[in-house]
C-alpha cells in the first residue's frame, strides 16, 4: 500500500508500495527513524486512516472495501489501540475507561467482572476506581493496555507505548504485553523506536523513506516492497 | 450516557454558562409575561370591575327602556351570575366656590349608579377613599381627578350640576360631596362625578331608562353562555350583550399587539440563549477533540459521537428549563403575593398561565437540543487520527 499527503508538488509519500503480512500470534515491532512513516503505517493497519493506493487485509477481509460504520465495528471489535500517551478519558474511571470499548460494542454481559479481571492482570485493582488523570504515567498506560484487550481483539496495535515512560516503568510495560501477548495468543504489533527495550520479538518491521524491510535495515535486510 | 454527563458536569463552568443562558431565556419571558400580560389582565379586570361587568347590556338603538327590576331579576336568577346593575351615563357642568373662588369645569363624565345593586355587580364603592359612596338622592361622589380640577373639594363640600335634559333645557341641581374615589392604577371613575341613578334619570328627563346594565359573574368563563341565554331569552328586543373582550375589544387593541411585540422580544430572547449554548457546545467539542479521536478509534461510531453531545444538549436544556421555569414560578408567586405594580400603578393581574409555562419550558428543551445539533455533527466529522493530534 502507498499514503500519499498533500496534491501537486506538496505530495509527500509517508508509504511507498509497503507490503508485508503478519501470521496471527506474532509479536511484531515497527521501527524506524522519525519521520519514516512508522505511525501512518500503524494508522493504515488500525484502520485510523485509508491508504491512497494498495489494500489493508485483516483476517482474509479486504478492510479497505468496508463501509464507515463496519470501520468501527471492526477497530471496536478485533483491533485494540494503545496509545503513547495512553489517551485514557479523564472524565471516567480506571474501571470505566476499560469497559468503554465494550461499552461501545454494547455487549455488557460480563463486561465489568472481564474489566476487573483485566485491570487484576496489569497490577491496578486497587485503582480502578479512581479518576483515570489521578493516576501516574506508568499506571495509565496498563490501563490502556486492558483497555486495548478488553474486547479480546485479534490484533493490539501499540503506538510508541513506552515513549513517555522512564526506563523501569518501559520494562514493566513491555514485559506486560509480551505476557498478555503470549497469555492470550493475540497478535501484538507495536511502533517503537526503542526496539531494545523488547527482547526477543518475532518479526521486526524497518520502515525508511516509506518502504518496508523485515529485519534491521543495519544489517541484513529483506526489502519486501 | 454516563460518559455525556460527566463530560458536561466536569466542565462546571461550561455547563454553568448553558443552563444559564436557558434560564435567563425563560425567564424574559416569564417576567414578561407577568408584567405586560398582568397589566393587560389588569385593564380588563378593572374595565369589568369598575365599568362593563363580564357582560355589558345596552341598546342597538337608545336607552334601556325595560325595568331594572325585571332585568336585575332575570340576570341574578341565573347561578353564574354575582349581580346585575343598571348604569346610566351623562356629561354634565359643574361650578363650585372653594375659599371664595368660582370654579367652573365642563364636560365631566357624570355616571349613575344604583348603590344598593351596583354594589353586588361592580366594585367602584371599594374605591372610596374618603367619605362614603352614593347614599341619597342629593349627594355626589368626585373622581379624585374631578375634585382636584374643582380646587381640591372635600367631602362635605357644596356643589352645582348642570345637565342638559333630552329636550335641551338645562337642569340644575346643587349636591353634597358625599365622597372621593381614587382607584389603583386610575382605571375606576376617577375622571366622573357619581350620582344615584334615579337622580339622573330626573335630570335627564328619562325616568325609568337605563344606558346599560352590567353584570357580574362568578365565573367570568360562563360569559358566552349566559349572553347567549340572555339574548335567546329577548329575542323582540333591540338589545345588545357584549362580553368583556367583546366590550373593551377597542381599548385593548393596541395592548393585544404591544404584548405579541414584547412576547416576541421574549422569544428572540430565547433564540440569543440558543445560540449561546452553540457557542459553549462548540467549545466542548473544541475541548473534546483529542476524547472524541480515541472514542472513534476504539470504534465509538458517529452515531454514537451525536448522541453524546445530544444528550449534553438535552442535560443543559432540562436543567435550564427546571431552574429557568423554578425562577420564572417564583418571579411570578412573588408578583402575585405582593400585587404587584410599578410606580403606584394599576396592580398587575397575575395568573399562572400553565399551558405557557409548560410550553416555555419544553421550546426551551427544545431549542437546547436544536442548538446541540450543530455542534454535535462537527463533532462527528472529526477524524480520529486528527483529533488525537490535538493536544
Amino acid at each position: 500500500m502507498s499514503k500519499i499527503y498533500g496534491i501537486g508538488e506538496n505530495q509527500v509519500k509517508a508509504l511507498d508500495h509497503t507490503s508485508f503480512s503478519i501470521e496471527k500470534g506474532e509479536f511484531v515491532l515497527i521501527v524506524g527513524s522519525s519521520g519514516s512513516g512508522k505511525s501512518t503505517l500503524l494508522n493504515m493497519i488500525g484502520l485510523l486512516d485509508r491508504p491512497t493506493n494498495g489494500k489493508v487485509f485483516i483476517d482474509g477481509i479486504d478492510t479497505t472495501k468496508l463501509s464507515e460504520n463496519k470501520i468501527s465495528s471492526f477497530r471496536n471489535k478485533k483491533l485494540g489501540f494503545i496509545f503513547q500517551f495512553s489517551n485514557l478519558l479523564t472524565d471516567l474511571t480506571v474501571l470505566e475507561n476499560v469497559l468503554l470499548p465494550r461499552q461501545i460494542a454494547g455487549t455488557n454481559g460480563s463486561a465489568e467482572k472481564d474489566a476487573r479481571e483485566l485491570l487484576k492482570t496489569v497490577g491496578l485493582e486497587s485503582q480502578m476506581n479512581k479518576r483515570a488523570n489521578k493516576i501516574s504515567g506508568g499506571q495509565a498506560q496498563r490501563v490502556a493496555i486492558a483497555r486495548g484487550l478488553i474486547n479480546n481483539p485479534s490484533i493490539v496495535l501499540a503506538d510508541e507505548p513506552t515513549g513517555n515512560l522512564d526506563s523501569v516503568t518501559s520494562d514493566m510495560v513491555v514485559q506486560l504485553m509480551k505476557s498478555m501477548a503470549k497469555k492470550l495468543n493475540q497478535t501484538f504489533i507495536i511502533v517503537t523506536h526503542e526496539p531494545e527495550h523488547f527482547g526477543d520479538v518475532d518479526k521486526i518491521i524497518t520502515i525508511k523513506d516509506g518502504k518496508s524491510y523485515v529485519g534491521n535495515p543495519t544489517s541484513e535486510l529483506e526489502v519486501i516492497a | 450516557m454516563r460518559l455525556a454527563k460527566r463530560m458536561l458536569f466536569n466542565k462546571k463552568g461550561s455547563l454553568m454558562g448553558a443552563v444559564l443562558a436557558v434560564t435567563i431565556g425563560i425567564l424574559v419571558i416569564h417576567v414578561n409575561f407577568v408584567i405586560f400580560q398582568g397589566l393587560f389582565d389588569a385593564i380588563v379586570r378593572d374595565i369589568s370591575n369598575y365599568r362593563n361587568g363580564d357582560i355589558l347590556v345596552t341598546d342597538e338603538a337608545d336607552y334601556i327602556d325595560k325595568s331594572d327590576l325585571a332585568l336585575v331579576n332575570w340576570f341574578e336568577r341565573i347561578p353564574y351570575v354575582q349581580g346585575a346593575t343598571p348604569r346610566l351615563s351623562s356629561s354634565a357642568e359643574i361650578n363650585m366656590t372653594k375659599n371664595g373662588n368660582l370654579i367652573e369645569e365642563t364636560r365631566v363624565p357624570v355616571v349613575g349608579v344604583d348603590p344598593l345593586r351596583d354594589v353586588r355587580a361592580s366594585t367602584v364603592h371599594e374605591t372610596v377613599s374618603d367619605g362614603t359612596y352614593v347614599l341619597n338622592r342629593n349627594s355626589v361622589v368626585l373622581g379624585t381627578n374631578v375634585a382636584n380640577d374643582l380646587g381640591g373639594a372635600q367631602v362635605g363640600d357644596s356643589l352645582k350640576l348642570l345637565i342638559v335634559d333630552r329636550t335641551g333645557e338645562d337642569q340644575i341641581r346643587r349636591f353634597n360631596v358625599a365622597g372621593i374615589v381614587k382607584s389603583p392604577g386610575g382605571q375606576g371613575l376617577d375622571y366622573s362625578v357619581v350620582m344615584h341613578i334615579d337622580t339622573l334619570r330626573d335630570m335627564m328627563g328619562r325616568s325609568g331608562e337605563s344606558g346599560s346594565f352590567m353584570v357580574k359573574l362568578n365565573d367570568p368563563n360562563k360569559a358566552f353562555e349566559v349572553k347567549e341565554f340572555f339574548l335567546a331569552a329577548f329575542p323582540n328586543d333591540d338589545f345588545l350583550a357584549e362580553t368583556i373582550e367583546e366590550s373593551a375589544e377597542e381599548q385593548l387593541a393596541g395592548f393585544r399587539s404591544g404584548i405579541a411585540m414584547i412576547n416576541m422580544i421574549g422569544y428572540f430572547g430565547m433564540m440569543s440563549s440558543a445560540f449561546a449554548i452553540v457557542t459553549i457546545q462548540m467549545m466542548l467539542v473544541n475541548g473534546k477533540t483529542r476524547e472524541i479521536g480515541v472514542m472513534r478509534s476504539i470504534g465509538a461510531k458517529r452515531k454514537d459521537i451525536l448522541i453524546i453531545f445530544i444528550f449534553q444538549g438535552m442535560i443543559i436544556g432540562a436543567i435550564g428549563a427546571g431552574v429557568g421555569t423554578a425562577a420564572g414560578l417564583g418571579y411570578t408567586m412573588y408578583a402575585k403575593e405582593t400585587n404587584m405594580s410599578f410606580m403606584n400603578s394599576i396592580p398587575l393581574e397575575v395568573n399562572y398561565n400553565w399551558e405557557k409555562i409548560i410550553q416555555t419550558a419544553v421550546l426551551s428543551f427544545t431549542l437546547a437540543i436544536i442548538a446541540s445539533l450543530y455542534p454535535s455533527y462537527r463533532a462527528t466529522k472529526l477524524l480520529p487520527v486528527e483529533a488525537m493530534r490535538t493536544v
